[in-house]
């Protein structure tokens, strides 16, 4: 995915996505938000999730570390943080042709569900978003366009007990290393 | 006897203080229940229990200038043990006095439930976690949700301290959460002790200042509660079991 650098809006650690997803929302921001997670030695841990936004409302994903895109690259991206975000503001104008690629579009909720694991937040962005962009699946909160529900998506999730180790294994070594630095 | 429970999610909006509150008074049925407000630094179990005028808090026995009993309130069949909100409060307060606060509260209840806070970025966030017996996690149907519920699990565990179970709350219709519960519980230590519904009355509940199974007792999400309650089994301790846990050495040896 190529877009053009930006202004640089914002940039600072977050430990919860749903703010910046919040925020983004809240300021309707055009532009795009580059997460980098802190956790570099989980799986997909590598590389940034990038995400673009109209007016406050996501339109494209993109992973740099898995190369993927659309819903795939908010599974690369979940996994716990903090992460790193800096928001980019850009004119509309200068998404208008990295938008034209719709295989890396996701459903307007579909971030604050994944990411930030937010239902209620994930209602109000596709009340944000224009019809055009609700597709008649979209519209019922499980479902999304590429026939992957909410549900599925948590499944599949669960389904990668590789994954979920990591997740594990790396909680395990961090609570230990605080443990002296807290001088429980 | 008495078993401290510390109600944890790593991520905030679960509905951890609901949850903490409803299940106490689910609990109070058969046991003596006190619940405290150990999120120090973003309180509000005292919005919840109609506590928000209440003159001494759990912030000012932290910082030395009351004692326990004059920060804990009989409410709604719970003894309530609630924070302050105001900045100089949370600087105010030593949290490691939280240690003897609980000690002190467990020679006169059968459970305690600490509200603790939904990070673990800081050592105050954690001690909750490490000073329980065991952990109730709150988790909502999500991804991020239940990975960093993983995450307090892992804490709470390298801490020597146990899961209890799970609690899947807000839970929409749309969510199946038969099959992503059965699947969570394979990375848990602790079965699900209930799925609550995402509730338009807990959401009353709290506008009025008033705990769920006050405000609507036989809604659909106050049952779960009481499903809950049902499904966790207390385990025995004496309080001089707790107050030596709390007064000793909290992180095993082998760290």
């Amino acid at each position: 995915m190529k877009l053009p650098r930006g202004r640089l809006d914002k940039s600072r650690v977050v430990t919860d996505p749903r703010d910046t997803l919040a925020d983004v929302l809240d300021r309707e921001l055009t532009g795009y938000a580059v997460f980098e997670s802190q956790e570099t030695l989980l799986l997909d841990g590598e590389g940034r999730g990038v995400i673009t936004f109209t007016d406050g409302v996501p339109v494209l994903t993109y992973h740099t570390g898995t190369d993927r895109g659309g819903p795939p690259a908010l599974a690369d991206l979940a996994i716990p943080g903090p992460y790193h975000v800096s928001l980019y503001t850009l004119d509309a104008a200068d998404l208008e042709s990295a938008h034209e690629a719709t295989d890396l579009r996701v459903p307007p909720g579909m971030p604050a569900e994944r990411l930030g694991g937010d239902p209620a937040l994930a209602d109000s962005t596709r009340r944000a978003a224009p019809d055009e962009r609700l597709s008649a699946t979209d519209d019922d909160a499980a479902a999304a366009e590429d026939g992957t529900t909410e549900q599925s998506a948590v499944e599949a999730f669960l389904d990668d007990a590789e994954k979920i180790e990591a997740i594990k294994q790396q909680a395990r070594s961090e609570a230990r290393e605080r443990a002296q630095q807290w001088e429980f | 006897m008495v078993e401290v429970f510390a109600v944890a999610s790593g991520k905030g909006g679960t509905g951890k203080t609901t949850s903490t509150v409803a299940l106490g008074m689910a609990l109070s049925d058969r046991y003596d229940v006190t619940v405290v407000d150990a999120d120090t630094g973003m309180a509000n179990l005292l919005f919840h229990a109609g506590l928000s005028d209440a003159e001494t808090t759990l912030h000012d026995v932290l910082a030395d200038d009351a004692p326990v009993e004059a920060a804990t309130y009989d409410r709604f069949g719970l003894t309530v043990v609630p924070c302050g909100t105001s900045l100089d409060g949370f600087r105010n307060a030593d949290p490691d006095r939280l240690r003897d606060v609980i000690a002190a509260l467990a020679e006169d209840t059968d459970i305690i439930l600490l509200d603790s806070p939904p990070a673990l970025d800081s050592r105050t966030a954690v001690l909750p976690i490490v000073l329980a017996d065991r952990i109730v996690v709150v988790l909502q149907p999500t991804i991020p949700a239940i990975s960093d519920g993983l995450k307090v699990q892992e804490y709470a565990t390298t801490y020597d301290t146990d899961v209890a179970g799970l609690l899947f709350n807000k839970v929409r219709e749309s969510e199946s959460i038969e099959q992503v519960s059965e699947k969570t519980e394979r990375y848990f230590d602790g079965p699900t002790l209930a799925a609550v519904p995402e509730s338009e009355r807990a959401r009353e509940a709290r506008r009025a200042g008033r705990p769920l199974l006050a405000h609507a007792p036989e809604c659909e999400a106050a049952t779960a509660y009481r499903v809950a309650a049902e499904s966790l089994t207390v385990r025995d301790g004496t309080a001089a079991d707790a107050a030596d846990r709390f007064q000793s050495a909290v992180i095993p040896e082998s760290l």
